[in-house]
């Protein structure tokens, strides 16, 4: 294997020479790669960030149990207690009537005018329960059995809403995943095939010189991981712009929406992308050589 | 080096190539294999080299069964060779030293010495000042010489050499079998085959086996 390490720069030279012989083809091979990746990061992004805005939200989960009024405070204590006894909840608070008044104030903000026109304080007390959305199932069924619990208001359907989504989303990164592994596998081994088919006079000339099998290989596997490599550069450069661009189009404007922040998606990108690439070159490259062989 | 027994080679498609040829070729030989076009002499050199496999009788080459070599052998075994290529066969859109350089450097030679052999074979040749020029600029004389200087910059066992005056006018073709045979010395065996017997000069050892209708001849030996 002496040879290989005596040879690097020769290697690298025959690639250049490669890419040389043929620029067109190589350079829409890499703007080729680069569309299915560029695919595969915008939709595996939605997915990490969907999933974590539902991370976000589910953090936040939070449900209000309404009692029975005419429990007294050793009652409602109790009633605390056994809240708190049961799988998924993470902290329970007492709102009484004023403090229930004073959230509604925050939430209807400058319409709160409308609560004058009541005579009486028209909320009733309750408790703010923060679950985990994991056990909410459980969760809501043991509330049911406790003794003097009224009314439970949950915002299940729009945290399941949330949860379908990035479910779809999932899958969709998955099939995406899948389809964008193949057509880069079929592209690189086609440039590999046409690269032999090009060559296949000086490789048959250094068989009858005796090379070995991988010392004419090598040139053919750079020449596939570097067009991948390429290609997936400049997705992930296309898709950094993109998603500066959606993160400054979406956080003004709507910033309820718990995006998590851009460092953290612009690192997972580049470290998908990158081992990715090499990793479908490295592929794509022996696939279309041994398919050039046995072909 | 060479020994062929009852060898005979039948192409997929009927031809009958070669019939029972039998041959011994020792280290130090200079071996000129001559006949008319047709006559079985590069389907003989396609057997010493391993393109074609023969279809019954014995061959070895170095001490080493053609019939059934595995592939990395018969690598193995190709890289002992310095092969001269009717059609010089050089690798276009490099220079003279890159092409005498692409056949040695799979055999694990330090890059110094590399390149000290490849520019060492072609000034050998008479094209030490060609070294930079591109193989594709080069006249047909001047190419056959860099394909002889990548068959013996390795210092190969064996030389074989197809036709290598083929397209030559005469004083060129001289002037590349003297080459050749210039290389053949105690550890070396040349095996040139040529259909232009005239051409053959006497001022070496040599034998002459003809070959005729895919049969072999002995002529015998010719001392200096």
């Amino acid at each position: 294997m002496k040879y290989i390490t005596n040879n690097t720069s020769y290697f690298i030279k025959e690639v250049k020479t490669i890419i040389r012989l043929n620029p067109l083809s190589n350079i829409l091979s890499i703007f080729s790669i680069a569309l299915v990746l560029f695919i595969l990061v915008l939709v595996t992004a939605g997915w990490w960030i969907s999933s974590e805005a539902i991370e976000i939200i589910q953090k936040e989960a939070e449900i209000s149990v309404f009692f029975d009024e005419s429990f007294d405070n050793q009652k409602i204590s109790e009633l605390i207690v056994g809240l708190e006894d049961i799988e998924g909840v993470m902290d329970t608070k007492l709102v009484g009537t004023e403090e229930a008044y004073r959230q509604m104030t925050e939430i209807l903000g400058a319409d709160a005018t409308v609560l004058a026109y009541f005579d009486e304080n028209p909320f009733v007390p309750f408790i703010e329960v923060k679950i985990n959305m994991k056990d909410m199932d459980d969760l809501l069924q043991k509330l049911g059995e406790l003794e003097g619990i009224e009314y439970v208001r949950d915002n299940r359907e729009v945290l399941q809403g949330l949860q379908n989504i990035e479910r779809v989303l999932r899958l969709i990164s998955y099939l995406v995943f899948v389809a964008v592994g193949i057509a880069t596998l079929v592209v690189i081994s086609h440039i590999i095939r046409s690269g032999i088919y090009n060559n296949r006079e000086e490789i048959l000339t250094l068989r009858l010189l005796g090379a070995q099998k991988p010392f004419i290989a090598i040139p053919f596997i750079l020449e596939g991981v570097l067009l991948t490599l390429g290609g997936g550069i400049l997705a992930l450069v296309i898709a950094l712009g993109a998603f500066k661009l959606l993160y400054n189009q979406v956080a003004t404007p709507l910033p309820f929406i718990p995006l998590p922040p851009m460092y953290s998606i612009t690192n997972r990108m580049t470290y998908l992308i990158i081992p990715l690439s090499i990793i479908l070159g490295l592929a794509g490259s022996i696939f279309g050589l041994k398919s050039a062989v046995e072909g | 080096m060479i020994a062929v027994k009852e060898l005979s080679l039948k192409y997929p498609d009927g031809t009958v190539a070669l019939t029972e040829i039998d041959l011994k070729v020792k280290a130090g030989d200079l071996v000129y294999i001559i006949g008319p076009s047709g006559s079985g002499k590069t389907s003989l050199l396609k057997l010493f080299m391993g393109i074609e496999v023969p279809t019954s009788g014995s061959l070895e080459i170095m001490g080493r069964q053609m019939v059934g070599i595995k592939d990395y052998e018969l690598q193995g075994l190709r890289r002992n060779i310095g092969p001269v290529f009717q059609e010089f066969r050089l690798i276009k859109g490099r220079t003279a030293l890159e092409n005498v350089m692409m056949g040695l450097r799979f055999l694990e030679l330090p890059s110094r010495e590399l390149k000290e052999s490849a520019i060492g074979a072609l000034e050998r040749v008479g094209l030490g000042n060609k070294l930079n020029s591109l193989v594709d600029n080069l006249s047909w004389g001047e190419g056959q010489r860099v394909s002889i200087a990548r068959a013996v910059a390795r210092r190969p066992a064996l030389i074989l050499a197809d036709e290598p005056t083929g397209n030559l006018d005469k004083e060129n073709a001289v002037k590349i079998l003297e080459l050749l045979t210039s290389f053949s010395d105690s550890s070396t065996a040349v095996v040139i085959t040529t259909h232009a017997t005239h051409l053959i000069e006497e001022g070496s050892d040599y034998r002459l086996i003809e070959m005729s209708g895919g049969r072999n001849h002995e002529m015998g030996f010719r001392e200096a």
